[in-house]
């Protein structure tokens, strides 16, 4: 039954000239849930996550964030209106540290601009303040609570990945986009990661996260919508899916197992 | 003004030489950029270099390093001779300012080039001086008349020797093995690699290729005007632009962009402002950047998120 | 700002105040250092743009130009002062800054930006040699006027030098204030990673338009205070050779340090006159430093002093 979800696609559609990426895709995300989206390699996912978050402008369908319209939106808009992302290959600020990378991600929730810069005390010191204070807190929440002052390149795969989450955390989400946050990770790591999770969604973060671990889609999410060619395929509680005839059809010969 | 159609071939004859000129070097730059995606800021003064050398055999009295020298060869001899030193020059560029760089991003590179360029153009004043230098043509006469036309036998000699070069180049790409290879290597150089192709052999011959098209455009620009060390400067900014309005990275597009500069370029400064000449390729430039970045015949590539 | 940089900057400006007093009566040093000055300027407003946002722009040159060009006309078509006179430089570059960077910065970056501010900063020379009635063409302008407070006029480049001085303490104050907080950790995210600064909540187009008229200003201070200091300006002094000259000094003191660009502005201005009696092989050595600056120093020597301060700290 069609519900009002905290995020809601109806017909999105995106082509690259001649190759049609997504088409008439249906997917609701209700608020609180850990959503998976999940699909076999060139089914549409991080596509289509480029076009929630503005990267890619949508040529059809709408997407409706809390009931405002997202398409047609810049990035920057998008994630002050409290949707933030991760990206599958790490984009940190590479050379600067791993705390600095976490106050910038403060940036749509403080004010201080050029003029504002000029003056060194007040609610300037206040906010930067604030700010470093913030980002701290927010890295001892991923488990990272020494390496504050690191230079994010120089960090090991695993942390990159949760310092990116940091930062996402820090714009405020109401919800968060996680484009493969397992890819590369041990199963220590996974497992860790799954605890993450649920900490952030407990902070009532609604996440929707791509994903090909499937142990880890199995064990955390709430409902999974999956793609195929473009399109959803199958919505709904893992169970379900994981016995939904299409889905195994298209897995069928691909590496998921889909248990 | 009336329709003077004489004076209009004329320009138009000016137009193409120039042009040709422009595209010769925008070639050049585009095969550069299109083999290790890096802007060649000294592109322009791999021009100048070879004039001031050929000088050096051709004029039968030339000061080198405040010396006079009379070391006078036979046009062809001397040609040859500068063509075989500034093969030898490309190997140096590639050695010294691209290869140290080619894994640090694009502005390391452009600024190592930037420092080729100021070295050129300071070898170039400390070895020939800074008077500017006359560069001898192949013909005595300074124009031909036909038809109630005054030609530059240079300006034929242009736009001539520029059609074998494209006829020469298509030849190369299309048809032979290592033309095969540099545009592969040109589109993806991981998969050329990988197909046994050896990707730092071929970038050296690109950048040996690349500045022989500066070296012709040289012998072919430098009878027209006298040689200077600053030359190279404006030639190159324009044939920058003629890459781009072409399409940045498209071969035929550096072509077309460099005659259509050449030819807009001589018939705006006849006919609306001989001052700002210099301007209107860099007009067209920004038009073209800011309306269609692409250019005529470009691609745009989007970042993969 | 940590104690101990504040402390060193307060030194370093105790001992620049000295150099009119040690170097008294020798107007070639004297003129030096006002030049060193004003290039110091021009290079941290391009530090804010290519060391802060990451963005190549080669038409400092031009804003220096119009900034220079812009006081001497109101100082002497129409005999306005210098006070008055140099903030309307600052502003009308600050303008032509916005009217290019805006359309330019909207849809350009890498290679296709340098370019851009290549062929606008050649039609902006080509407009100061054409433009007679606001240039005088390339004649240029002559008798521009000292500043003067009340009847004190500062006619001596040892006393021009603590005007320079100061705006050179102004703007290293709003450069280190914008790195320090919001604006500076912005522009880093963008020249760091576009894509992500935007996903992060930067409007990255704003930024990067901030940036590139905040380099435009201070080059047009910088033009201001020149013009007013040497009392003649020419179009051939704000070619793109010149352009080149700041990016190269910038490269050589660190790109994002202001220290750096101060630093490399003073070496570069001065090196040359040192190395005047070995006039010839000065210009050959110049190009061949710059590719070995690139290929082993891409820091600059701000960086090399962060390495080796780290050295220090570690033994």
């Amino acid at each position: 039954m069609p519900e009002r979800g905290l995020l809601e696609l109806r017909g999105l559609e995106k082509r690259f000239g001649g190759v049609t990426a997504v088409t008439n895709l249906n997917m609701s995300v209700r608020e609180g849930d850990i959503h998976a989206l999940i699909g076999p390699n060139g089914s549409g996912k991080t596509t289509t996550l480029n076009v929630i978050s503005g990267i890619y402008r949508a040529d059809g369908g709408s997407i409706a964030f809390q009931g405002t319209e997202l398409s047609g939106m810049r990035p920057h808009a998008i994630t002050a209106s409290g949707v933030a992302r991760t990206f599958q290959n790490i984009r940190l600020f590479a050379q600067l540290s791993a705390l600095e990378n976490v106050m910038i991600g403060r940036h749509p929730r403080t004010k201080t601009g050029f003029f504002g810069a000029l003056v060194p005390g007040g609610a300037t010191a206040r906010e930067e303040r604030d700010t470093r204070e913030r980002a701290h807190e927010l890295l001892a929440f991923v488990g990272l609570p020494d390496i504050a002052h690191a230079q994010a390149r120089s960090l090991p795969y695993g942390d990159q990945r949760r310092v990116e989450i940091a930062r996402a955390l820090a714009t405020e989400p109401r919800l968060l986009l996680l484009d493969e946050p397992a890819a590369g990770m041990n199963a220590r790591e996974t497992t860790d990661l799954i605890g993450l999770l649920r900490r952030i969604r407990d902070r009532g973060i609604t996440l929707l996260l791509i994903e090909h671990d499937m142990n880890l889609v199995m064990t955390v999410s709430d409902r999974i919508t999956v793609l195929n060619f473009g399109t959803h395929i199958a919505e709904g509680v893992p169970a379900d899916v994981s016995r939904n005839p299409d889905v195994i059809a298209a897995y069928l010969g691909g590496a998921a197992d889909v248990a | 003004m009336p329709f003077d159609p004489v004076a209009n071939v004329q320009l138009l004859i000016n137009g193409l030489a120039i042009g040709s000129i422009y595209a010769l070097v925008a070639l050049g730059f585009v095969l550069i950029y299109n083999a290790v995606g890096v802007v060649n800021f000294a592109q322009g003064d791999f021009v100048m270099l070879p004039s001031y050398v050929a000088i050096s055999f051709l004029v039968p009295q030339v000061a080198v390093f405040g010396t006079m020298m009379h070391w006078q060869l036979p046009v062809i001899v001397a040609y040859a001779v500068v063509l075989v030193l500034m093969v030898g020059f490309g190997l140096l560029f590639n050695l010294i300012a691209y290869h140290p760089l080619r894994d640090r991003g694009w502005m390391p590179v452009v600024i190592s080039t930037i420092g080729v360029s100021i070295f050129l153009r300071n070898f170039a004043q400390l070895t020939w001086g800074s008077q500017p230098l006359g560069f001898p043509s192949l013909f005595s006469a300074e124009t031909i008349d036909f038809s109630g036309l005054h030609v530059r036998p240079q300006d034929i000699l242009i736009i001539a020797v520029t059609a074998v070069l494209i006829a020469f180049q298509y030849f190369l790409f299309e048809r032979t093995s290592l033309g095969k290879q540099m545009r592969a290597t040109a589109q993806d150089r991981t998969t050329a690699r990988l197909l046994g192709i050896r990707v730092s052999r071929i970038v050296a011959i690109t950048f040996v290729y690349s500045v022989l098209l500066g070296t012709i455009s040289g012998f072919l620009v430098s009878p027209i005007f006298s040689v200077t060390k600053e030359m190279g400067g404006l030639i190159a900014l324009k044939a920058f632009a003629a890459s781009i309005v072409g399409g940045f990275g498209s071969i035929p597009g550096a072509i077309i962009g460099g005659l259509a500069i050449g030819v807009v370029e001589t018939f705006g400064g006849f006919y609306v402002s001989a001052a700002y000449t210099d301007a209107i390729a860099f007009v067209i430039l920004i038009a073209v950047l800011l309306f269609r970045p692409q250019g005529l015949f470009g691609e745009r590539v989007a970042e993969k998120a | 700002m940590k104690s101990r940089s504040f402390l060193l900057a307060l030194l370093i400006i105790a001992l620049a105040s000295l150099v009119p007093v040690v170097f008294r009566g020798n107007d070639y040093v004297l003129n030096l250092f006002v030049v060193a000055g004003v290039y110091a300027i021009v290079v941290m407003g391009l530090g804010i743009l290519l060391g802060f946002a990451g963005q190549l722009s080669l038409a400092q040159a031009a804003f220096f130009g119009i900034g220079a060009y812009t006081s001497a006309f109101l100082t002497t078509r129409v005999s306005w002062n210098f006070w008055e006179a140099l903030p309307v430089a600052v502003l009308a570059s600050a303008l032509v800054a916005l009217a290019v960077g805006y359309p330019s910065l909207r849809q350009l970056s890498g290679h296709y930006l340098a370019l851009a501010t290549i062929g606008f900063g050649i039609i902006a020379q080509l407009v100061l040699i054409n433009w007679k009635a606001f240039s005088n063409g390339s004649d240029g302008i002559t008798g521009i006027p000292a500043p003067a407070i009340g009847s004190y006029t500062f006619d001596s480049y040892g006393a021009y030098f603590y005007i320079v001085l100061a705006f050179v303490v102004l703007t290293a104050y709003i450069t280190a204030r914008l790195k320090a907080t919001r604006v500076g950790r912005a522009m880093h995210a963008i020249r760091e990673n576009e894509m992500a600064a935007n996903a992060m909540g930067i409007d990255a187009t704003k930024y990067k338009i901030l940036a590139f008229v905040l380099a435009g200003a201070y080059a047009g201070l910088a033009g201001s205070l020149l013009a007013h200091s040497i009392k003649f300006i020419s179009p051939d002094s704000y070619s793109f050779d010149q352009s080149v000259v700041f990016l190269v000094m910038l490269i050589l003191g660190g790109s994002s340090s202001i220290g750096g660009a101060i630093l490399g502005a003073v070496i570069l201005t001065f090196l040359p006159e040192v190395l005047r009696p070995l006039k010839n092989s000065y210009i050959m050595v110049y190009g061949a430093a710059v590719i070995a600056m690139i290929i082993f120093m891409p820091q600059g020597l701000a960086g090399l002093f962060g390495v080796l301060k780290r050295r220090f700290a570690r033994a």
